[in-house]
């Protein structure tokens, strides 16, 4: 076997898929963080309706922009499609690494290009202060430096594009023998669903953005409705994509869920196939969802009531997956670690997003709460505290794969309660708000809601300290922690059955794959899967 | 061609719907109709929301791991049981979507018997147009009835949102697009600016104040005859345009800095420009600053503020408001 390569240059050069995917998750945690702290800023700056407390109007413009485009661009897809998927897909598989490993590297480093420019966004002249949509007119003619912008999603783009396409190709043509595409992990098959949806949309969003460009710098008026261009245009242009994005982070966190609530039960996942149906479902639907952000915006009636139907369509997909969550619950053998804690949270913090999202979709109800408060707290329940968290959970699970280090369960736990408990109640308040038809992106609230604000701001801080709690707790424990074995969970799953951390060609032997990943008790099980044979187990 | 087959398309899934015939029905009153559709939906999502909790709650103390080495029960599914999770809430789904299209119809069919009037955005505030061709600033008066609302917007998009008769559209430059309210009570109602517009979004405020018939045709006669206002005082009249115009959406009166310098005490100032020249602000610099704000901009602000069209007399009550001010 070959030996690991060690040293600075060894992780500067990477072509490995594992440091690749870890150097992601460290990059992704640092986005995360300054999200955290521009939501504690934002939050700061509304406890007092009717003055400055820490920023003006045009520095908390720039907060909200910077706050969504770190936490959705910046954090959560990359730490899913960018860690998850690095360094869980070839090891779920059985696979050396992944296809196109130098491609993988550039995508990593075109990741790092496109924050280094969105940071510059938030400190250099011209700050961005279009909102995370930069809708047109106000991105052209406003005093943004929109060039930023643009080349941050470009960069971004490129490396969303060939990720996708060397993760597919990956999961196409590398998986080991025996590994079919029914004994794929569900972590992998939300993946897959994921790159499709990258594949298809990015391009989209990449073309919006650079007609945004054109029409700042050179003068064009494809979205200046004066002189026969249209802004519509670019909305559509960029929810095509803008929506379809947050199903990439819901499907690979729906597969992680899966395979967290299965081990943990150790319990098949109920209805394997109809996830993998409802995976699929929702890859598709999700391109016919995205006239739900414009509902309010001139777009013709018609159009209106046709993304109605795919937009609530695509609560039956995820209703089918809630339910077979359950239904694994039912009858298992369920250990409430820190993990499996983040994966139950998720749920019940999911299905406050989801029913308000349902809210979101219906035509009729929407335009009362289009754009306000409202769907600021459906979409921080259903996308992001929710799964943020989540996300955390699956680093806890197989921390002790990639650091060979054990995590401090106690700590996680208090980390996540107290985020749990600042989580439920931190946007309950918002949707009073937006229920009231109180308008989102407002640096200062009518003073009435001022009360209601309070009480969000206090649990959204308890909220960020149980967060940090938690990443301090992963710091901490990867530097300090006990040494892990191969599988402390005794996972069936393939990734668990080589030594932790995985030596530097993950199998020495590419393995030959005799049953799924999620078969625990079996009966009358006599096939012997190489994965369950004694040579790979750990102690 | 297109359209064709998509109109019939959706007509095909208008019939197939079991709540078609609601959706057919006429409601008049479109906040009624949307206050029963949050209740259809508030009862629905807690119903979910139970139903998903309680097992979850109850599964993860009723199997808790007792055993080091126990597996739970080898199930791998049940093709009735997928079946019936799937078809119920795809039926629970259809019934809202069904209500919401027929809410969504009164929201945006507009009755036969209603007076048009028109705003238009800007940065920041909205200008009213009745029917009669009174422009105002910030506030729509209208009598009780129906009322349609033609929407546009002079520089960026906007947002006419109208919480209490639940309803909203954008304002789009270039583009028209419209809403419609059944006023029924006299009283202010709150417009907000619900599409992010930049450093003065959130002051971008007005209100619709509806008023009973004899009252809104009493108004319409005072601004047509405009007789009251030429025996008020240029500070009181000055005062009055501050408020009309929409200037405190982005300067404010007292000491705070907004998007704009606060105009409390501002004659008699010296203040830097872009250009670095410094200015000792009267009068005069006030007026022509009204008329052109682009020309002599102000240090540490952007150029946001539009330019306006004021009579002689206009920009001499506004100055000689500002004067009093402290």
């Amino acid at each position: 076997m070959t030996t690991q390569p060690a040293g600075f240059k060894s992780w500067l050069f990477t072509t490995d898929h594992k440091k690749i995917g870890v150097m992601y998750l460290v990059t992704s945690l640092v986005f995360f963080v300054v999200g955290l702290l521009l939501a504690t800023i934002m939050r700061v700056e509304q406890l007092d309706m009717t003055k400055t407390v820490v920023i003006g109007a045009n520095l908390y413009n720039t907060a909200f922009t910077i706050h969504g485009a770190a936490m959705v661009l910046f954090w959560m897809i990359p730490v899913l499609l960018g860690f998850f998927a690095n360094y869980m897909i070839p090891l779920m598989i059985g696979a050396h690494d992944v296809a196109f490993p130098r491609l993988n590297a550039l995508s990593y480093w075109l990741y790092v290009g496109a924050g280094l420019i969105a940071v510059m966004g938030l400190v250099l002249p011209g700050r961005l202060d279009i909102g995370w949509t930069g809708y047109p007119p106000y991105s052209i003619t406003g005093p943004a430096n929109i060039a930023f912008y643009a080349f941050a999603v470009h960069l971004l783009g490129a490396s969303s594009i060939s990720a996708a396409v060397n993760f597919i190709t990956t999961i196409i043509t590398l998986r080991a023998p025996g590994m079919t595409w029914g004994r794929l992990n569900l972590t992998v098959w939300g993946l897959f669903g994921a790159f499709i949806i990258q594949l298809v949309g990015v391009p989209v969003l990449a073309a919006a953005v650079t007609l945004l460009l054109f029409d700042k710098y050179l003068g064009t008026s494809f979205y200046n409705g004066f002189k026969g261009g249209s802004p519509i245009l670019y909305e559509h242009l960029f929810w095509f994509y803008g929506h379809p994005a947050v199903y990439v982070v819901a499907l690979p966190v729906f597969g992680i869920v899966s395979d967290i609530i299965s081990t943990f039960s150790r319990k098949r996942v109920y209805g394997y196939t109809s996830m993998v149906i409802a995976i699929m479902m929702i890859t598709l639907v999700g391109f016919e969802t995205w006239v739900h952000h414009m509902y309010v915006a001139g777009t013709l009636n018609w159009t209106r009531v046709l993304f109605m139907w795919g937009t609530i369509a695509i609560g039956v997909p995820t209703g089918i997956k809630t339910f077979n969550w359950l239904a694994t619950l039912h009858k298992g053998s369920i250990e409430l670690n820190t993990p499996m804690l983040h994966a139950l949270g998720f749920i019940s913090l999911f299905t406050i997003g989801g029913v308000t999202g349902i809210a979101n979709g219906l035509l009729g109800f929407d335009i009362q709460v289009h754009d306000t408060h409202w769907v600021v707290a459906h979409f921080h329940y259903v996308l992001a505290i929710s799964m943020s968290m989540l996300c955390l959970g699956g680093v806890y699970y197989w921390f002790p794969k990639f650091t060979g280090k054990m995590y401090n369960e106690k700590l996680g736990k208090t980390a996540f309660w107290i985020t749990l408990v600042g989580a439920m109640i931190a946007f309950l308040p918002q949707f009073y708000l937006g229920y009231n038809g109180i308008p989102r992106r407002y640096w200062k609230l009518p003073v009435e809601f001022a009360p209601a604000m309070k009480i969000a701001a206090i649990f959204s801080f308890i909220t960020i300290a149980g967060f940090l709690m938690t990443l301090y707790n992963l710091v901490h424990s990867a530097i300090k922690g006990e040494k892990a074995p191969a599988n402390p969970w005794n996972s069936l799953s393939l990734e668990w059955q080589i030594p932790s951390p995985p030596p530097f060609y993950n199998f020495e032997k590419i393995p030959t794959i005799t049953d799924g990943p999620y078969e625990y008790g079996k009966p009358a099980n006599t096939n012997v899967s190489v994965k369950r044979t004694p040579s790979l187990q750990g102690k | 061609m297109l359209k064709q087959v998509v109109r019939l398309l959706m007509a095909a899934l208008y019939v197939s719907i079991p709540y078609a015939a609601t959706a057919a029905e006429r409601v008049v009153d479109p906040v009624a109709s949307w206050n029963k559709h949050f209740k259809t939906w508030a009862v629905v999502s807690i119903v979910v929301y139970l139903v998903v909790t309680i097992p979850l709650i109850y599964f993860v103390f009723k199997y808790k791991r007792k055993r080091k080495d126990e597996n739970g029960a080898y199930i791998v599914g049940n093709t009735a049981i997928e079946i019936l999770w799937t078809v119920v809430p795809m039926i629970i789904i259809i019934m809202l979507g069904a209500q919401s299209w027929a809410v969504f119809n009164d929201l945006r069919d507009v009755p036969k018997d209603h007076i048009e009037v028109k705003a238009v955005g800007f940065m920041y505030g909205f200008e009213m147009y009745s029917p009669e061709g009174i422009k105002t600033i910030n506030e729509l008066r209208v009598p009780v009835g129906n009322v349609k609302v033609n929407l546009t917007s002079k520089d960026v998009i906007h947002d006419f949102a109208l919480p209490a008769f639940r309803t909203r559209e954008d304002m789009v430059p270039g583009e028209n697009t419209y809403l419609w309210f059944a006023a029924k009570e006299p009283g202010e109602y709150p417009v907000y600016c619900a599409e992010y517009c930049g450093a003065g979004h959130s002051q971008m405020l007005a209100k619709v104040i509806v008023m009973k018939q004899d009252d809104y045709d009493a108004w319409v006669k005072k601004q047509k005859g405009d007789s009251e206002m030429a025996s008020l005082t240029p500070e009181t009249k000055g005062k009055d345009l501050v408020e009309r115009l929409g200037c405190l959406g982005c300067h404010s009166i007292t000491g705070e800095t907004k998007a704009g310098p606060a105009l409390n005490g501002i004659i008699g100032k010296s203040e830097e420009l872009e250009d670095g020249t410094k200015v000792a602000i009267d009068e005069a610099f006030v007026k022509e600053k009204i008329a052109d704000p682009k020309a002599k901009p102000i240090k540490g602000f952007g150029h946001m503020m539009p330019p306006n069209m004021l009579a002689k007399e206009e920009y001499e009550a506004i100055a000689a408001y500002l004067k009093t001010t402290k």
